[in-house]
């Protein structure tokens, strides 16, 4: 009697245990077929880091994109004319540890236009702030129209 | 009058530790935005790297920036002719005495407690980019930033100790290597480096 008791007990925890198991088996994370897929954030966040600009010349962009980077202080780390990539970096002065790093890519949309990307990072987080890729922008516009007028005078 | 002797005697190292630690946290993280502004010491760095040299030949020009660079004990880690970049590094050691002097001293202000770290290794980085200043490219510009990171080595603050391999960065803005580096590339490409 005491036996088949101790049976009893010991085949419902065998039981319950099977079903924890099973049940944290079935918990399993669902796997998510659009996790890829862009969402409406990340739609804007590429267009706040997508511009562009009438211009011709290739070469032209990526210099300007250069000159634009380091007169804002970066430092140019890599840049590739093959395809149109430069990136760069730049360190938060008084606190040595805190680094932005940013990549602008360099495409011809048409003859015409030339689309610019840029993608900035912040330690190790992407800077979502639209006031940066403004600023980084206005400084880009700034150094091509430079360019552009240093290329109309003689 | 034991006790409040006790308390005093713990208090000392604990009091330096907290001035310590409150002296480092002073300084706030930066936000980001502000590392795409425009800062007033932005256009005298620009002028202490940048020279413009009177010729046609920017090959030449970044040939001869690369042959300085050796010169100076760095290493050529990339270079992209068509846009005239060059980046180069060299590691030296960063140990310095003063450092050492001041860990001591901390050492024994904090009753042994706290151990500062001190740096050990760095890597100095230049980075350098040239471009025609006009159409015809009769006028380059050369710009050269240089920066380096430091690694530190280990310390202690009261029990808990600091693994060493903690980097910082800097850039450098003595403005004699800057004028030493222009210095060397004018003499190599028999030209005059004008300032801009």
């Amino acid at each position: 009697m005491n036996k088949s008791a101790m049976h009893i007990t010991l085949l419902g925890a065998g039981l319950l245990l099977a079903e924890t198991l099973s049940l944290q088996g079935c918990a399993a994370p669902q796997p998510t077929p659009d996790m890829l897929a862009p969402t409406e954030a990340q739609m804007k966040i590429r267009s706040l880091q997508t511009r562009s600009f009438d211009l011709r010349d290739r070469n032209a962009a990526i210099r300007g994109v250069i000159a634009s980077l380091q007169d804002l202080g970066f430092i140019i780390e890599r840049a590739n004319e093959g395809l149109g990539l430069v990136t760069a970096a730049r360190f938060a002065e008084p606190n040595y540890y805190d680094v932005v790093t940013i990549t602008v890519t360099v495409r011809q949309e048409t003859t015409e236009k030339m689309s610019f990307r840029a993608n900035a990072i912040y330690n190790n987080k992407p800077i979502e702030d639209p006031k940066v890729y403004q600023n980084f922008f206005a400084a880009l516009q700034r150094a091509l129209f430079l360019s552009q007028e240093s290329t109309a005078s003689p | 009058m034991r006790r409040t002797r006790a308390i005093v005697r713990t208090g000392a190292p604990v009091a330096a530790i907290l001035v310590l630690t409150a002296l480092s946290g002073c300084v706030a993280p930066t936000e980001p935005a502000e590392l795409f502004a425009l800062t007033p010491d932005i256009p005298k760095n620009r002028t202490m790297q940048t020279r413009m040299f009177e010729t046609p030949n920017e090959r030449e020009l970044l040939s001869a920036s690369a042959a300085v660079l050796q010169d100076l004990g760095f290493q050529v880690e990339e270079s992209q002719r068509p846009v005239g970049f060059l980046r180069a590094t060299k590691e030296r050691s960063a140990r310095e005495y003063g450092q050492y002097v001041r860990q001591v001293l901390v050492l024994i202000l904090s009753l042994g407690k706290l151990m500062q770290p001190v740096d050990l290794h760095q890597k100095i980085a230049a980075s350098l980019i040239s471009r025609p200043l006009n159409a015809e490219a009769t006028r380059q510009e050369v710009r050269i930033m240089f920066y380096r990171v430091v690694w530190k080595g280990d310390g202690q603050v009261d029990n808990q100790y600091i693994p060493p391999g903690e980097q910082y960065m800097e850039m450098i803005r003595d403005p004699e290597i800057y004028q030493q580096f222009f210095a060397k590339l004018s003499k190599a490409v028999f030209l005059e480096a004008h300032r801009i």
